[in-house]
């Protein structure tokens, strides 16, 4: 049995997405639930990231995993592919279905269980990340990845794309606070991954369907470990008149063996976008950058490590460094910080943001870099990142109208992306690859590792219906495709229907 | 045939590629001390790592570090402990074991109450896969999503995906201050549920907290059972976490030399059947019940374990028909077990005889359709 397949996408051109399909799907969910005229569409052709616009054929929108399942089995009988989308959030146009069936999980908020004794809880895919720590909190837990997205993005969104956030520095990003996963394979088949005590026998399937960007099917529900909230916290802000200053004060900071919650660095540009905005939390306009560290945990020793970083920023360079004094600073600087992006929003009509990782030690080398790639193109670049994990989102805001400034744009990001290459980096820290960053992939992976990236997808979904496009640039899979004729498909799993 | 690889990864994938051709199987080794875990291997030839050796790349100030496949844990600790800094694990067994057997066999012992296990802490691999391509997986810094996730998928995977070659790991800083302390129980009976409950309740985490039954207990040097803290943090952070475990004990702990937790880890050395057991953190207790069930019949069993992970592990020498013996009272539990080592026949016995999981198959069919590696260890299906 050798099916013929291309690449990414299918084949054969997706069958027309037609009326009667529509009826079929409403027939699950409601007419209210399925949208097909191109104006209602128009909301779902992008995700946070403005630079692409591709237009869904149709969206779905069930409301419970029995209508999930029906759904997808009915695409799965109609061999039609299609993306799954929660908030939409994503920064690197992984939700975008290009003439595909959009198949939106934001509806699906149910906490189903929590077990506060075992620390876990279980929920549906559209739960979103902030609802869940709030969902939990008269427990005294939360649950730790934090996106600086977290009152939107979804959970599902989160395994999706492997996110991140500012406390995944101490805590770990969402893979290490996922256990079990059941989840709907693009044929319609459920498997479970995992198992919520967390010991299994047999391959890591959790850990290899989270950061798959819906291309191996849905993540139906998911069972997450919580954390319990730190007895105490600290929120220091130190600023400094050189980013080279900051970025050394980074390093020392994690070579003590202290391992802040959060460590992040707001630059110059950042922090008057930030001040004047509605968002203003009081960091000195006039600095090069600020340090915002965080450290919790139990009461005792804790003040030992907030007077070490407060030394180690000093001899480092800083200008002041100041602690929260109440829960409300505290909040007040990590509104600043986490609503930067925005802040940053609306100084132009668009933003694009990077996301890449370098070696914390070669942080004031690359950021350097980015500075003269900004000034070489006659643009303003912004930081603000996960300076703890070397996780750099430099960001431009832009007139995307402006064809001159956009090339510019498009110029600085790939040129920011191979100066993090270079200085043995990686493309994506938190945002994934979706369709923005297949033209990168080829830096950092050779063909047979993107060939036997491709070999794995199709153990999941080997007809490439879910989430066509993304992740693995097409040659690649074409290479691994071409080979393909020699070997027995013993790939493809049981057909439903 | 043995051949210790000590060229380069193109050695190795060639390896595989010519045992592809003559239909050939390999045994992977690193320093072969653990071969006997894992279901019986049918293979004709060893596969060594143990000459491909060597730290490729260790700046200090970016806690990772990447070495070939064969280095061991002990030169890994050699070289970075001038700097204060460690590989934060201990797999059961010893320092002489090599990072890709401990990674490829997810191995981890005590410090992963802390730190987690080697998913926690493997951040890039490059393996040679049964196809005998040369893949790389994730990277070499401590973030990073490009890409499907190869790390975790090789990692446990016990060499039937892929010969690991090289492997980026994430280190840690060494805590101000590193303490073992000792409670023994005052009744006879330890409450493995009670040091379960405290841990929940404490606002810190050891670096380590192991239960050790009465003849483990011994062995270590501890009198009997005991419950064995590692406490890791700033002086004033680990002074309250001694007033915590004082309060628990009902008096304070005695330290006992950290030498104890390399005893602990090579206890095991002899044992033919090693298992874990295990439930929900919460039912660490019921767990450590049934592991006493377990090896009830068998004096001089050892029995430890970790309560924050609810898991259970015990280790005993099983021959002739205490093998029966166990085979009929593991078949009655309600508890998750794991072997890491057990004799041939026991595999085919309940629970530890299991139904292929056809995603898995098909996992294997994806990166050593032929079998080529570990043929059987995970208990795979064969193909002709
Ligand atoms: C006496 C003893 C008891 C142990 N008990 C336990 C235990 O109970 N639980 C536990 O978690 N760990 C245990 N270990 C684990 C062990 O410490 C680690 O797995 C590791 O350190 C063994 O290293 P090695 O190089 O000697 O492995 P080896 O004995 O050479 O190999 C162990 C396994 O890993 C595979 N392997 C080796 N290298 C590679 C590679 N590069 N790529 C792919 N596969 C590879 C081998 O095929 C083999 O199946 C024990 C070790 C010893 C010595
Ligand atoms: C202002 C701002 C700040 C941000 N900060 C951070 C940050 O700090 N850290 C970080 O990591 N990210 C950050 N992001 C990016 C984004 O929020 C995350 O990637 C988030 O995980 C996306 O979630 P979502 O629900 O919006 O997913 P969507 O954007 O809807 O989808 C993202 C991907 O997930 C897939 N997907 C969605 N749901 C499912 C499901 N149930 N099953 C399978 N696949 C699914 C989609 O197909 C798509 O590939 C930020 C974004 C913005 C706009």
């Amino acid at each position: 049995m050798t099916s013929s397949r291309g690449a990414l996408a299918p084949a054969s051109p997706p069958p027309a997405i037609d009326r009667s399909l529509a009826d079929r799907l409403a027939a699950i969910v409601g007419d209210k639930r399925v949208l097909f005229r191109p104006s209602e569409l128009l909301t779902y052709a992008s995700d946070a990231l403005p630079s692409y616009h591709k237009q869904p054929g149709l969206a779905v929108f069930p409301g419970t995993r029995d209508e999930v399942v029906a759904v997808v089995r009915e695409l799965a009988r109609s061999n039609v592919p299609f993306v799954p989308r929660g908030a939409g959030t994503g920064l690197s146009g992984g939700a975008l279905a290009d003439g595909a069936v959009l198949v939106g999980l934001n509806r699906l908020t149910r906490v189903i269980a929590v077990d506060p004794e075992n620390l876990t809880a279980t929920v549906e895919p559209g739960v979103v990340n902030a609802a869940l720590s709030r969902a939990v909190a008269p427990h005294g837990l939360h649950y730790a990845p934090d996106p600086s997205s977290q009152a939107a993005c979804t959970i599902g969104g989160n395994v999706a794309e492997n996110a991140g956030g500012p406390h995944c520095l101490k805590y770990g990003v969402t893979t290490n606070h996922i256990l079990a996963i059941t989840a709907l394979l693009p044929n319609g088949e459920i498997v479970s991954l995992g198992s919520a005590s967390g010991e299994t026998d047999g391959y890591d399937m959790v850990g290899c369907f989270v950061g798959s960007e819906g291309c191996f099917g849905i993540a139906l529900d998911i069972t997450v470990r919580l954390t319990r909230n730190p007895e105490a916290v600290r929120t220091i802000l130190a600023d400094f008149l050189s980013l080279d200053a900051a970025a050394r004060a980074v390093t020392s900071i994690v070579a003590t063996g202290i391992i802040p919650a959060a460590l992040e660095m707001i630059d110059q540009a950042t922090i008057r976008a930030v001040e004047a905005s509605i968002y203003a939390a009081g960091y000195p306009t006039d600095a090069a950058a600020a340090l915002l560290i965080e450290v919790d945990g139990a009461d005792a020793g804790l003040e030992r490590d907030v007077a070490t970083i407060e030394s180690i920023c000093n001899s480092s360079g800083a200008r002041t460094v100041r602690v929260a004094r109440d829960e409300a600073e505290r909040a007040r600087l990590w509104q600043g910080r986490k609503k930067a992006f925005g802040a940053m929003g609306r100084i132009s009509s668009h933003l694009v943001v990077q996301d890449a990782v370098v070696p914390r030690t070669k942080l004031p080398e690359v950021l350097d870099k980015v500075r003269r790639i900004g000034e070489d193109l006659r643009l303003r670049v912004a930081n603000v990142f996960h300076a703890g994990d070397g996780n750099l989102h430099p960001n431009i805001a832009y007139d995307a109208n402006d064809p001159d400034e956009s090339a510019r744009v498009q110029t600085a990001m790939h040129a920011i992306m191979r100066a993090c290459v270079d200085a043995g980096g990686t493309i994506t820290g938190e945002h994934g690859i979706g369709i923005d960053k297949l033209q990168y992939m080829d830096l950092i992976f050779s063909p047979d590792s993107l060939a036997a990236m491709c070999s794995l997808r199709d153990v999941f979904d080997p007809d490439r219906r879910s989430n066509p496009g993304k992740v693995v640039p097409m040659h690649s899979c074409r290479e691994w495709h071409g080979a393909r004729s020699a070997r027995q498909d013993a790939a493809k799993g049981p057909p439903v229907a | 045939m043995t051949t210790a690889v000590s060229l380069s990864a193109e050695a190795i994938a060639d390896r595989v590629r010519d045992a592809q051709t003559r239909g050939a199987r390999l045994r992977i080794a690193g320093a072969g001390t653990w071969l006997d875990a894992g279901r019986p291997v049918g293979s004709s030839e060893e596969l060594s790592l143990a000459a491909h050796t060597g730290i490729t790349e260790y700046t200090p100030g970016d806690l990772t570090l990447t070495a070939r496949a064969g280095t061991t844990l002990r030169e890994i600790r050699d070289a970075v402990s001038p700097h204060g800094q460690w590989l934060a694990l201990d797999p059961f067994g010893s320092d002489e074991g090599t990072l890709g057997a401990t990674i490829a066999t997810a191995s981890a012992g005590p410090l992963a109450t802390r730190f987690g296990t080697p998913r926690d802490l493997a951040l890039g691999l490059e393996f040679v896969s049964g196809r005998g391509a040369t893949v790389r997986g994730g990277g070499r810094v401590v973030k990073n999503v490009a890409g499907f996730d190869l790390t975790r998928l090789l990692t446990g995977s016990w060499g039937t995906l892929g010969v690991i070659t090289e492997a980026t790991v994430r280190l840690h800083a060494r805590p101000e201050a590193d303490v073992t302390l000792a409670v023994s129980p005052s009744d006879d009976r330890i409450d493995v549920g009670g040091v379960r409950a405290a841990l929940k309740r404490w606002p810190f985490v050891p670096l380590a907290c192991e239960v050790v039954n009465d003849s483990l207990g011994r062995e270590l040097g501890l009198g009997g059972e005991a419950v064995v803290f590692r406490l890791g943090g700033n002086s004033e952070s680990v002074a309250e976490q001694r007033r915590a475990i004082a309060e628990l004990a009902g008096g304070p702990a005695r330290e006992v030399d950290p030498s104890v937790w390399r005893s602990l880890r090579a206890a095991d050395d002899d044992a033919t059947l090693v298992l874990r057991v295990s439930r929900a953190p919460a039912e660490v207790s019921a767990a450590w019940a049934d592991a006493t069930a377990l090896t009830a019949p068998f004096a001089s069993a050892r029995v430890s374990a970790s309560p924050a992970r609810g898991i259970v592990r015990c280790a005993t020498q099983a021959v002739g028909a205490s093998i029966e013996q166990y085979a009929s009272t593991l078949a009655g539990l309600r508890s998750r077990i794991v072997a890491e080592r057990a004799p041939v026949h026991l595999w085919n016995a309940p629970p530890l005889a299991r139904a292929a999981d056809p995603l898995q198959s098909r996992i294997r069919d994806a990166f050593d359709p032929q079998r080529i590696l570990n043929p059987g260890i995970l208990g795979e299906r064969a193909v002709s």
